[in-house]
């Protein structure tokens, strides 16, 4: 089926989101819109999908132009929707969610449920997933339960399938295997749009990208034509540099010392196993290593949100085991959370109020006759021109923000306190690169500063770019600490559990 | 298969633009809307429950004119009766400009005073509801907390013989404190085992209930002579004075409406302006957030039910010095219940609470009126009252009718209200 979208516009007030977008899907191409957060690629699919009336312009299918008001007229003309955030439900099966809103019943009233298994079971098989239809979708880890996504939507007769940044939250192994059934769906004819901002991936999987920055198509090519460096610098508009630019750190004296620390996850098992580090003041040390070897549990740890079961840690000689996160936050820890819509930020609440969000108490923002809210307004024009967070005012709720804004909100508030050490879980995840190379910036400018820094990071790039030294972390231990010029082999067996030579030696 | 339509811009008229203006959706606009709804819904109520305009409506195609006229006739007097039983009667305002008698006054400002006077208590429940709102914690016990509250000032109350200056801020000080140590009591059992509020404010409330006829029955506390239940009285030095009382003693409004007003600037600042009021709305908006940022989130949870129990219990306090004097097994009516209606129509915000509980004054004042004069029932009032806070409760439902945009705006502030 092929898909035309003809001179699409979609205003909101001012902003421009979209201006005389044209594209073009073939039948069986893999098409990926290319952008950085807020260049509105978003906006683009939910004006196909029906959640947003565009302003003008035309939807064509096979050349003949359609109306699509809401998501059932999409549906009706074979396009399914794999959004960002699953839309499952998480305590039903995955033949539960796939037949959700059309659900076979028979006899009249009942739920058919073996039609409902087999409905999934023959998809499953023809396009060759491997999804348990029994299986319950909390159950199931995220890679699968994308599958189940793009189950219900296959179920639907989708010929065109858009995946909103699919690989966002997936490991690189979940993400080879997306990539193996987005080839296969393909081979069955299938148009996919594919909505990314990762240029690897990008390059490894499309027939055609668009790219588009500040609501317009800047450019198609193909990956044949382009490489990362031609892409990244048509998603910003400048040349981008994907190496960070930094001198050699001069580490001062230690300040953040960990010791022998044990830590227990929600479920009572030990995720840390005898974790000891030292980080010196003016140098970053990376923690690399495969999501859910600990690595959350350690930052928790060191910022007070999770108590350790045994070991001490310390922030500039004093003991901070037993403090609370006020206690540590004091001590002069900054923390970048790994889940910033969860952890970092209040998406309800301004700009403004979100960059003073732990410092309610701060003789700055707060007096003897309450906040201070001019001081607070005044904290957050100057941080949000200093971080160049893109936004109408400081008024407008921090959840509105794309995910690079947000991230820049935290990473303002953290560094706009008196820092020792900085602790950044996750710092880029999902972010395009124009606003990766900012954060990293940020953070190479504040080690030079004599701040200690922590970066976990599941992003071997980015682990290997920011790090003086470089932790692996494999089931709750750490495997070595190593030079960022180790080859990446190497990481990648101290990552699958064999110690590091310069250790063993 | 159409085109999808290119929507250019038309140049709207003014008049459009004047209509295009009243579409987007605001509370002044919702809560207008809602009151029609709630009239038109009382007109329909007040037909059917009448037998006589009911027999005229099977004549209504001889005599159409008559019929609508007759109904319209009751209608309209049903609802001028309930205005002027809740604000001021016109007739009264009259008289008393051809002769301005101090008498004459006194008739004047009766329904009004009568309005604010019951609304007093109910703006500070009101209140008390919308801080635990704000931290999305739902005290649904506010009818013990107002009773447990009243109950320990009416000990001072009858006990002490004092200044009033001295005893009223005691009554109210120890009615907040006993509120806000039941109320408290349940955040604790929520911050340290998880228990919901909901469930632990609502049976603690229940206790309440339960304690009270025992309570009535003290020794110390039974008024000698009655073996009803009846409390003693509080003695005057601790009864809020009338504010109107050198106009006539009949006008009960007292100073438990200044206290009100007072409260209501509070609890603004508390939201807009505190540092707790800030950290109150973080947990209510995020707890892991708030959590992450070094909010102690037990202690606030405790702290914010504590807040509005303390409310609660004063409301309790200034009903019990400011009306009733004495307590009763049926002490403190439904104002428990009805501060939740008030909280919610009221939007959590302080002047909206304030709003709505004289709102509800009106109609409880006006109702009875009503029924007085035209001898329909004062539960229409309430009908009304409920369609009201229905209708600003779902502001979906009637932005949908009337084709308002931003209801999703409206519906927003809802979640905030934090029915979590």
């Amino acid at each position: 089926m092929k898909l035309e979208l003809r001179g699409i516009t979609k205003r909101f007030g001012d902003l421009v989101a979209n201006n005389n977008i044209n594209l073009v899907v073939e039948p069986g191409q893999i098409h990926c819109l290319l952008g950085e957060n807020g260049a509105g690629k978003s906006t683009l699919m939910n004006v196909l999908y029906g959640l947003l009336t565009p302003d003008s312009g035309e939807i064509l299918i096979n050349d003949e132009p359609i109306t699509i008001s809401d998501p059932k007229d999409a549906v009706a003309h074979g396009i399914g929707m794999v959004h960002q955030h699953f839309m499952l439900i998480p305590v039903f099966t995955a033949a539960e969610n796939v037949i959700l809103g059309s659900e076979p019943v028979r006899p009249w009233p009942l739920l058919d449920h073996r039609a409902a298994k087999k409905t999934v079971g023959e998809l499953s098989e023809r396009y060759g997933f491997d999804v348990d239809a029994d299986a319950v979708i909390e159950d199931l880890p995220i890679g699968a339960q994308q599958r189940v996504e793009i189950l219900k939507a296959l179920s639907h007769e989708a010929e065109i399938l858009v995946l909103d940044e699919p690989t966002a939250v997936l490991t690189p192994q979940e993400t080879d295997a997306l990539i193996e059934v987005l080839q296969e769906l393909k081979a069955q004819g299938k148009s996919i749009i594919f909505i990314s901002h990762k240029l690897r991936e990008v390059l490894a999987l499309a027939d055609v990208i668009t790219v588009i920055r500040l609501g317009e198509v800047v450019g198609s090519t193909t990956p044949a034509q382009a490489t990362t460096t031609s892409l990244a610098s048509m998603m910003v508009g400048r040349d981008v540099n994907l190496v960070v630019d930094k001198a050699p750190a001069k580490p001062g004296e230690v300040v953040l010392k960990v010791d022998d620390l044990f830590v227990e996850d929600d479920r009572g098992l030990t995720t840390v196993k005898g974790v000891s580090l030292e980080v010196r003041a003016g140098e970053v040390l990376a923690i690399a290593g495969v999501q859910g070897n600990g690595q959350t549990e350690l930052i928790e740890a060191l910022t007070g949100m999770r108590r350790a079961t045994s070991g001490r840690v310390a922030v500039g000689g004093v003991d901070t085991t037993k403090r609370s996160v006020r206690g540590i936050l004091d001590a002069g820890v900054g923390h970048v959370p790994e889940d910033r819509q969860e952890h970092g930020l209040i998406p309800s609440f301004s700009i403004a109020d979100n960059l003073v969000l732990d410092q309610i108490d701060d003789p700055k923002f707060a007096g003897r006759f309450g906040r201070k809210l001019k001081a607070i307004r005044e904290n957050g024009e100057h941080l949000r021109t200093q971080f160049d967070v893109r936004s109408p005012s400081v008024d407008t709720p921090v959840g509105s923000l794309s995910g690079g804004n947000q991230q820049k909100v935290v990473m303002a508030r953290e560094l706009s306190r008196d820092l020792k050490v900085l602790i950044c879980a996750q710092p880029t995840r999902g972010l395009d690169v124009g606003s990766i190379e900012f954060m990293h910036r940020q953070i190479i400018e504040n080690r030079d500063r004599g701040v200690a820094v922590v970066v976990v990071s599941s992003e071997l790039d980015e682990v290997i770019a920011l790090g003086d030294r470089v932790a692996v972390m494999y089931d709750g231990v750490i495997q070595g600490i190593v030079d960022p010029s180790t080859s990446r082999e190497e990481f990648g067996m101290m990552m699958a559990g064999a110690r590091s030579e310069e250790e063993m030696a | 298969m159409t085109a999808v339509t290119a929507q250019r811009p038309r140049q709207p008229s003014r008049f459009m633009a004047i209509i295009s203006k009243a579409r987007e959706a605001n509370i002044v606009v919702l809560s207008v809307i809602s009151l029609l709804i709630a009239g038109a819904f009382g007109a329909v109520l007040i037909i059917l429950t009448t037998p006589s305009l009911l027999t005229s409506w099977e004549s209504f195609f001889s005599h159409p004119g008559a019929t609508i006229a007759s109904s319209a006739k009751l209608v309209w007097w049903a609802y001028e009766s309930l205005f002027q039983g809740a604000v001021v009667s016109f007739h009264d305002l009259s008289t008393w400009i051809g002769n301005p008698t101090k008498a004459n006054l006194a008739t004047v400002l009766g329904p009004l005073s009568s309005t604010l006077t019951y609304a007093s208590p109910l703006i500070v429940a009101g209140l008390g509801l919308s801080v635990g709102f704000r931290g999305s914690l739902f005290d649904i016990g506010g009818q013990g907390q107002v009773i447990a509250g009243a109950g320990a000032a009416l000990i001072v109350g009858f006990s002490l013989h004092t200044s009033p200056l001295l005893q009223v801020p005691l009554e109210m000080v120890v009615a907040m404190l006993v509120g806000a140590l039941l109320a408290g009591a349940c955040g604790a059992l929520k911050a340290y085992t998880g228990a919901h509020e909901v469930i632990t404010t609502m049976m603690s409330s229940r206790i309440i209930l339960a304690l009270l006829p025992w309570f009535l029955g003290l020794g110390f506390i039974a008024r000698a002579g009655f073996h009803d239940g009846a409390s003693k009285t509080v003695n005057p030095e601790g009864q809020l004075p009338l504010l109107l009382g050198h106009i006539s003693p009949s006008l009960t409004l007292n100073l438990g409406f200044p206290i009100a007003i007072a409260t209501v600037f509070l609890v603004q600042w508390f939201f807009n302006r505190s540092k707790t009021g800030f950290r109150i709305f973080m947990v209510g908006q995020s707890r892991e957030a708030a959590r992450t940022a070094g909010i102690n989130i037990k202690q606030v949870t405790i702290l914010t039910l504590a807040l509005a129990g303390a409310l609660l219990g004063m409301a309790g306090m200034l009903e019990l010095t400011g009306i009733e004097q004495f307590m009763s097994t049926n002490f403190g009516g439904s104002y428990g219940i009805d501060a939740i209606a008030v909280a919610l129509v009221g939007r959590n915000k302080p002047w909206g609470v304030f709003a709505a509980a004289v709102f509800f004054g009106m109609m409880q004042q006006g109702g009875q009126i009503m029924e007085a004069t035209t001898g329909i029932s004062q539960s229409l009032a309430i009908v009304i009252q409920a369609v009201v806070a229905f209708c600003i409760a779902t502001p979906f439902f009637v932005c949908d009718i009337f084709k308002l945009r931003g209801g999703e705006r409206l519906a927003a502030l809802e979640t905030s209200a934090g029915w979590a």
